[in-house]
């Protein structure tokens, strides 16, 4: 039986033709799953579907035109453009095919944007912009490199030198700096030493998510190279796309596995799960507030560990050596739920999409800035979620989160917080 | 191929610029294969097209404006609802108006009578949980918790559930349908008001000439709109448990029971499912085949092949499983009873239970028909058979051995009869067989096999669900009616006299047949020269065979 030769890297269609020429329509990655499908209301994940009704909008329509650009059938056009790029890459395809088909959805769809970066089409107008920021400035607003650490105030202490290196992130260094103070009076809190990266750039998020591979690379080699240079056994993150981009994307843009990268990433969900298990967070005061939780894609169904693969496919399919599939079962689901939980005063209520089956509220991965549009009514539909259950804040753990939702919330009477913002409210001053 | 431009301003009118198009790369996310159900097979490669335009509907005054206008100006048009049902929902001719009726989706619930109102973009497990709210249920059709409702109810309709619910024409109450002159049909007693509460209607039962055994499948015009019976289900939640792919609904042990037993040999395993019937307990009594059972336990689709190549056809044959849900629909009470008489009847018959998790992964709330492309990457049910009990273990056997025939390409399944269950408490049995393969194969054998499934439903009298519009018309029809192809086209000619919707269905798999040349050696029955077609369609079909000849 012949074999062909595939890996899982993304700078080459090629690898995930198989992929998408076994999707099968069956629109499991827009539907919830049918165990948790709530019925005539909030019953689809797929943001790109709910904004364009299209099935080419869909993954299982992308998956057909990946093929036919693949086989060369499809021409680049400004549609074709929009239809590859208006796609947050949640990744609740991808968990929702390997519920059943174990297709790799979400590394094709990143293949599609890897190849019409290749051929001069891609990415957006706006993505150029933002690499060229990235470039000269480091960070993707384009704001001097200088003002980077401006959060950092004097009242919080940040040492020179520890195990911990807080890497903030562009938008919770110059945007929402709530959310970097926040999280370092946590840390302080919790009297855990922490450092800052020297010189911190950006982590490349938009860069890889657009396609343009290199320049994600060269930021992944220089990040991680400062990270080793400091010493930092783990890296923590307040930004679920820059917790992505470190455990996962910067393995697989160095072909190496998240275990090799030398030292351990972790969310602040995760640090603050373990803080309150070990007892040195303790969220005393109360916060007398009905609470919902919603689930930043990149520290839930996106956020498996990666492993470089490489190996043959044969007969039925059948690859060999044996692939460990991820499914987005290794998300960071229970932590934040135990930290909310263990807040005195809080009504806790669940979404009615929760976990693998959130719906993304349609901003990360370059979606908002190219198309503002799908990033907005994607949030205004998840906040119609947050009021049929009668929550008064909705808590994200995403910098990006958290400023579409809030500015899809305006007007109405849903807060909007970050997780840092939270926990810090509910710990004596 | 674009539709004319005067047709395409004129539905733009009609739905707005953002719910039409004809952009190359939209037509293109509307293709039907190469993968999916059927897919990667002759048919689709030789009969489907990416549509000419996708229009999107959102109600049936739009449809029936859209059909009006297809009409008007001659443009070919397909019907189109969540598009899994392979190439046979996806069009057959270029420039065809693809009307994707996914924005028809809304729902009403009548709490009174217990009916709800479906479009056609509703699926099933949203119907399912909106029931179950209710603490009432249907059924989830072997089609698949994403597929839609309406869709599925005129093709088939039937699963597991269908022991106690019954076949879909039971629980079909009402149909609005566009016909293809624009006029709405309404079936059922919608036809005489507003309340769905008798699916037979005045006069002849239109259901017939909506579904027959499977369906119109799209070419007699567009459903909009059914009215679906509810069945009273049982109280209490199915909790949803586990993070995908390990979900599942954790049962209440005393209301709802899956129990598994083995069974010592295939006559006690029918036995067992007459004497349930009989006893008129249980919500499913069903045998499935044993390589489910490896897709169930594997990992991933290598573990599922180290799993299943352990097998032999001596371990298939002598695995003889009685799936059996009970439900205690009035109380607790009513399952403790069920129970026990289940128990006597598999004492009596030398049934031996197995542990059986309580909580259900299949049936009530899904249908894993999507588990089914694991295996291979390529699957189709190629019969349905609805009879006896008794003969659904014939017929499985009487497939499994034509199938050792085309086995490779098919998957090598160590003879296994296929799947077959009780329907309406025994009274009929049902027989499902389900064949896989690898669609980068040479899958020349495949098309044999479907084809030589007819002949062999035909020699062995047995009356198969899929002779009409997927199989040769003018194979099958004579040997069934003696004339059903002939009422085929005085339906088809009658209601849709220029051919618009959906051509060339139902005589597609007849020109399938035509255009591919491995096919000739199978077609030994008496076909016209040329086929019944409005002149217009003749002229199109034949060009695009030709067509089809010069590509190859």
């Amino acid at each position: 039986m012949p074999t062909t030769k595939f890996s899982l890297d993304p700078s080459d269609i090629n690898n995930f033709t198989y992929d998408m020429s076994r999707c099968i329509k069956c629109k499991g990655c827009y539907w919830v799953e049918h165990t948790y499908q709530p019925g005539a209301r909030f019953a689809t994940r797929c943001p790109s579907n709910v904004w364009n009704d299209f099935d080419a909008y869909g993954a299982f329509g992308k998956m057909r035109i990946g093929l036919a650009l693949a086989e060369g059938r499809l021409e680049w056009t400004p549609k074709l453009l929009e239809i590859i790029y208006a796609d947050p890459l949640c990744g609740a395809c991808d968990v929702g095919c390997k519920r059943n088909l174990d297709l790799e959805v979400e590394l094709s769809l990143e293949s599609l944007r890897v190849k019409a970066v290749k051929d001069g089409a891609g990415p957006m107008p706006v993505h150029k912009k933002i690499a060229q920021n990235i470039a000269t400035k480091h960070n993707v607003y384009g704001a001097p490199h200088g003002n980077r650490k401006q959060w950092a105030t004097g009242d919080l202490k940040i040492e020179e030198k520890a195990d911990l290196l807080y890497f903030v992130g562009c938008t919770a260094s110059y945007g929402n700096k709530e959310i970097a103070q926040s999280t370092a009076k946590i840390l302080n809190a919790t009297g855990t030493p922490f450092m800052l990266m020297p010189e911190e750039w950006c982590c490349g998020n938009t860069l890889q998510s657009v396609g343009m591979l290199d320049e994600a690379r060269a930021l992944a080699k220089r990040n991680i190279e400062m990270v080793k240079s400091t010493g930092a056994k783990r890296v923590l993150l307040s930004c679920a796309e820059g917790y992505r981009m470190w455990k996962v994307e910067y393995p697989k843009l160095l072909n190496i596995a998240t275990a090799d990268l030398g030292f351990e990433v972790v969310h602040l969900v995760e640090f603050a799960d373990e803080a309150l298990q070990k007892g040195s967070l303790r969220p005393a005061k109360p916060v007398n507030k009905r609470v919902t939780y919603h689930d930043s894609c990149s520290i839930s169904r996106l956020a498996d560990p990666w492993t470089p693969y490489s190996g043959e496919r044969g007969w039925m399919g059948t690859v060999n050596p044996r692939l460990k599939r991820r499914r987005g079962t290794q998300g960071l689901y229970a932590q934040p739920r135990n930290v909310i939980n263990a807040i005195p005063g809080i009504d806790f209520v669940e979404m009615i999409r929760t976990r693998e089956n959130a719906f993304c509220c349609g901003a990360g991965r370059g979606t908002k800035e190219a198309f503002p549009t799908l990033a907005s009514s994607s949030a205004k539909h998840r906040l119609e979620e947050v009021k049929e259950i009668g929550a008064e804040v909705l808590v994200s753990a995403c910098p990006w989160c958290k400023n579409n939702f809030a500015s899809a919330a305006a007007g109405d009477n849903v807060k909007v917080m970050d997780f840092s913002e939270l926990i810090l409210a509910s710990l004596d001053a | 191929m674009a539709i004319v431009k005067e047709a395409y301003r004129a539905l733009e009118a009609v739905v707005g610029a953002g719910y039409l198009s004809d952009d190359p790369a939209v037509c293109e996310g509307y293709r039907s294969g190469p993968g999916g159900y059927e897919n990667g097979l002759g048919y689709e490669r030789v009969m489907t097209r990416i549509p000419g335009a996708v229009i999107l509907p959102r109600s049936t005054e739009e449809v029936q404006k859209i059909v009006k206008i297809c009409l008007r100006y001659k443009v070919p048009y397909v019907p189109y609802s969540t598009g899994f049902y392979g190439p046979r929902s996806h069009p057959h001719i270029e420039g065809a108006l693809l009307v994707d009726l996914k924005r028809l989706n809304d729902f009403e619930f009548d709490e009174k009578h217990w009916y709800a109102n479906v479009g056609s973009g509703f699926i099933y497990a949203q119907f399912q949980e909106e029931c179950l709210k209710r603490g009432g249920y249907g059924v989830i059709g072997g089609g698949g918790a994403q597929a839609s409702v309406i869709a599925n109810l005129i093709g088939d309709g039937w699963s597991p559930l269908s022991h106690r619910i019954g076949l879909p024409h039971r629980r079909i109450l009402g149909t609005e349908m566009v016909l293809p002159d624009g006029e709405i049909l309404r079936t059922g007693s919608l036809a005489v008001g507003d309340d769905p509460f008798w699916g037979d209607g005045i006069g002849p039962d239109l259901r017939g000439l909506l579904r027959g055994y499977t369906g119109l499948r799209g070419c007699l015009g567009i459903v909009t709109k059914m009215a679906v019976k509810v069945l009273p289900f049982q109280p209490e939640r199915l909790e949803p448990t586990g993070i995908s792919p390990d979900t599942a609904l954790a049962l209440p042990e005393k209301r709802v029971k899956w129990i598994n037993y083995i069974m010592p040999s295939k006559e006690t395993q029918v036995r067992a499912m007459y004497e349930i019937g009989k006893a008129e307990i249980g919500g499913a009594v069903t045998k499935v085949p044993l390589f489910w059972r490896a897709i169930a336990k594997a990992e991933c689709k290598e573990e599922f092949w180290d799993l299943w190549l352990k097998e032999t056809p001596e371990t298939v044959a002598n695995f003889h499983i009685v799936r059996v849900l009970l439900i205690g629909f009035t109380n607790e009470e009513q399952l403790e009873y069920d129970e026990k008489v289940l128990s006597d009847i598999m004492q009596e018959l030398g049934g031996s239970p197995r542990r059986t998790k309580p909580s259900d992964e299949s049936w009530i709330k899904n249908a894993d028909s999507a588990g089914m492309w694991l295996m291979c990457g390529s699957y189709v049910s190629v019969d349905y058979v609805i009879e006896t009990l008794g003969q659904a273990t014939e017929h499985g056997q009487v497939y499994a051995d034509l199938k050792k025939k085309y086995t490779p390409p098919l998957m090598p399944d160590h003879g296994d009869p296929g799947w077959f269950q009780s329907f309406e408490l025994g009274y009929q049995g049902y027989s499902e067989f389900l064949i896989y393969w690898d669609q980068d194969e040479n899958t020349d054998g495949v098309d044999h096999f479907y084809l030589e499934t007819s002949k062999m439903n035909i020699n062995h009298r047995f009356y198969t669900s899929l002779l009409g519009p997927h199989q040769p018309m003018y194979l099958t029809g004579p040997k069934y009616g003696p004339n059903y192809h002939e009422w085929m086209l005085k339906i088809k000619n009658e209601f849709d006299p220029m051919w618009l919707c959906h051509p060339p269905v139902p005589f597609a798999h007849d020109e399938f047949v035509r255009r591919a040349p491995w096919m000739h050696k199978l077609a030994d029955w008496e076909s016209p020269r040329e086929f019944p077609y409005p002149q217009w369609l003749k002229e199109k079909m034949d060009a695009e065979a030709a067509a089809f000849h010069v590509k190859k």
